[in-house]
């Protein structure tokens, strides 16, 4: 037995030792990222670029060390609450929490305040945080819903809607986005909303459901790229060539889809350039500046030039900010052409 | 049900105390080496404030354990414990609302937890059906209730009575803790101590020859659900109060937390063995894992990896306990 003992000792410590991302003792920046969940290839992406620009801002500004670490709730609220409660007591210089739901974070952002730290509340914002980082996910919707109503041919255009998860703030203003834009036209129908709870395997489900339940539908939209991916695969399966796509995410597959596929739009958020804005966000915030309270991500449109084109003869408003494909996917990629060590030199 | 052949003994846990002593030893040891570990790793883990934040976050487990403790002592499993917590939650945060009344929120959350604990054993205990398909249904129903009466958004709750007790802390000891504790001593009472606790160990060994012996083990697995139904209701009541708001969302997953807690702590998937100690000592080792793995900034992916590995070891460890027992 204490042979045994001793062989369960050595690997809790090894395996304790292998996982921890030690903190620095003299660090200048430590940054944590506390997310709702990982389930999804924009969260990898968000990842990729949050580790990618903490390297890069290291080697642009060596006078300095930045560290930063992530955190997953998957989803579980209480899980959250418990990470950021131990991440306070950590005293990082800035968190940024995307929050199940806000309203259950309130009593804990003061907490973290008093602790010196910045809160900055991702995607839905607080009143109460230093700063949110928002996505104008309204805004985005809209564009969606208008650039189907431009790019549906005037016909009657059946649409089913996969959303968030019930309650979700980003989600929940996205569909009422796509809802808005959709009005603008008598042609597009909505025939079903369905939320897929962020996720994939449910977005699958429901698209199966609805190509059997809705013969005459004709396109698919959703709040995140993540529903995208098993909707065109069941799609593709099932030989309902004609059946479009409207994307949220602005994922490199999907926009590759608009060039190869039926994607007729999508949102570039890209999980790339947002680690990246993020790391340069507390950058400045550490270096004194103040960002607006309310910081807007920039999230361009994303279409092909020529269905741009169509979209405009068909009346879409001309000053939505509309990004060709292969730029949103060469921004998307390439995080540090908007956000790297260079955009604050 | 239990489907267990075991012959019906109401002693059962004097009987196989060397085999659970082994098992909290071990649990012990666990605890030891990982506060250890995780202590070298980070000073603050012996902080004041990181042991109040430790023992906050796992006191919903705790509750919510020591009722799935009960239910896996009759052979059965709870799997809507944590769908459970968010609609009583709600039913006690609208009753707030409606009434402005602390007390009343208090009642209609444990009342709504105990309702959904009724159904369960209801249809497990009377009607002899799956405890894993029905609870699998109102795991289903009780979120859907939840999301239903919140409309699925969040509703504030500022009145103090009602957010004290999962939102106060005497200096660094939260409120919560010393309640814990004395619902751990209370149902170890109700367990060892009282008629009601020998049946649900000797349904946990053999259903049907309980009841030939002359009990009533439906009643006992009806009042076992109940009793988890409405330590949800005081789980919700803790969450509400640890969050000033009522969540649709709250206690996802717990059910499954709270399982492993208990296998961890060496009750018995098939009933009739365990112990209410051991199922706090899982716990400990389950939370303590997560304050450290997350205090120490372990990557999430390996966090999910060192969990299933220290669950897997021990049910190894258990089935290779019995297997020597049996020979």
């Amino acid at each position: 037995m204490p042979n045994k003992l001793k062989t369960i000792m050595a690997s809790m410590v090894l395996i304790t030792a292998a996982g921890t991302n030690a903190h620095a003792a003299d660090h200048n920046l430590d940054i944590v990222f506390i997310n709702d969940g990982h389930v999804a290839p924009y969260h990898v992406a968000w990842l990729g670029g949050f580790e990618d620009a903490i390297e890069a801002y290291n080697e642009a500004f060596p006078d300095m060390e930045i560290t930063g670490r992530w955190l997953s709730a998957e989803g579980s609220l209480e899980k959250m609450i418990q990470q950021a409660e131990v991440t306070i007591n950590e005293k990082p210089d800035v968190m940024f929490v995307n929050a199940i739901n806000v309203d259950a974070f309130e009593p804990l952002v003061k907490k973290a305040q008093d602790a010196g730290i910045t809160w900055i509340a991702v995607h839905s914002p607080m009143d109460s945080a230093d700063y949110s980082f928002t996505l104008g996910d309204v805004v985005n919707g809209r564009n969606i819903g208008m650039a189907m109503c431009a790019l549906s041919g005037g016909e009657t255009y059946n649409v089913g809607i996969m959303l968030g998860q019930a309650g979700n703030p980003s989600g929940d203003a996205r569909h009422a986005g796509i809802l808005e834009g959709i009005a603008t036209c008598n042609n597009v129908k909505v025939l079903a909303e369905q939320p897929a709870d962020w996720d994939t395997v449910k977005a699958q489900s429901i698209a199966e459901n609805w190509l059997t339940q809705f013969p005459d539908l004709d396109a698919i939209a959703g709040v995140t790229d993540g529903y995208m991916y098993p909707s065109i695969a069941i799609v593709q399966n099932s030989g309902k060539d004609h059946i479009e796509f409207f994307g949220y995410d602005g994922d490199i597959p999907i926009m590759q889809q608009m060039i190869d596929g039926n994607v007729k739009a999508d949102i570039l958020l890209s999980g790339t350039r947002e680690g990246w804005n993020f790391v340069q966000m507390a950058y400045r915030i550490h270096k004194g500046e103040t960002p607006e309270k309310v910081y807007d991500f920039f999230t361009p449109l994303v279409l092909t030039e020529e269905n741009h084109k169509i979209a405009l003869a068909n009346g879409f408003p001309k000053d939505v900010e509309v990004y060709y494909v292969p730029k949103a996917m060469e921004v998307a990629e390439k995080g540090y052409l908007e956000f790297g060590p260079d955009s604050v030199k | 049900m239990t489907a267990s052949t075991n012959a019906i003994t109401t002693s059962k846990p004097q009987k196989h105390m060397s085999g659970l002593t082994l098992r909290y030893l071990v649990l012990s040891g666990l605890i030891l080496i990982a506060a250890v570990g995780f202590s070298i790793a980070n000073d603050n883990f012996y902080s004041l404030v990181n042991i109040g934040i430790l023992l906050r976050s796992i006191s919903v487990l705790f509750l919510l354990s020591m009722g799935m403790t009960f239910i896996m002592l009759t052979g059965g499993i709870d799997l809507s414990v944590g769908s459970n917590v968010a609609f009583s939650g709600g039913v006690g945060v609208i009753t707030l609302g409606a009434t402005g009344s602390p007390l009343m929120g208090f009642i209609a959350a444990g009342l709504a937890g105990m309702s959904i604990g009724l159904l369960n054993g209801v249809f497990i205990g009377k009607l002899k059906l799956s405890a894993f398909m029905v609870t699998l249904a109102t795991f289903a129903l009780a979120r859907g209730l939840a999301l239903v009466i919140y409309d699925a958004d969040s509703i504030n709750v500022t009145d103090p009575v009602f957010l004290w007790l999962g939102g106060t802390s005497w200096g660094n000891l939260p409120v919560v803790i010393p309640f814990v504790a004395i619902v751990f001593v209370v149902l170890s009472l109700v367990l060892y101590r009282t008629s009601f606790g020998r049946d649900v160990y000797a349904v946990g060994a053999n259903f049907n020859t309980a009841f030939v012996l002359g009990r009533n083990p439906a009643r006992s697995v009806v009042w076992v659900y109940v009793l988890t139904g409405l330590l949800a209701g005081l789980s919700a009541i803790i969450t509400v109060g640890r969050v000033s708001s009522g969540q649709p969302w709250a206690g996802l997953y717990l059910e499954f937390d709270a399982i492993t807690a208990v296998i961890l702590g060496g009750t018995s998937l098939f009933g009739g063995r365990g112990r209410l100690l051991g199922t706090i000592l899982g716990v400990l080792l389950y939370g303590i894992i997560i304050n450290g793995l997350v205090l120490t900034g372990t990557n999430p992916y390996l966090q999910s990896l060192i969990k299933g590995m220290i669950l897997l070891g021990v049910v190894l460890l258990d089935t290779y306990s019995q297997k020597r027992k049996s020979t």
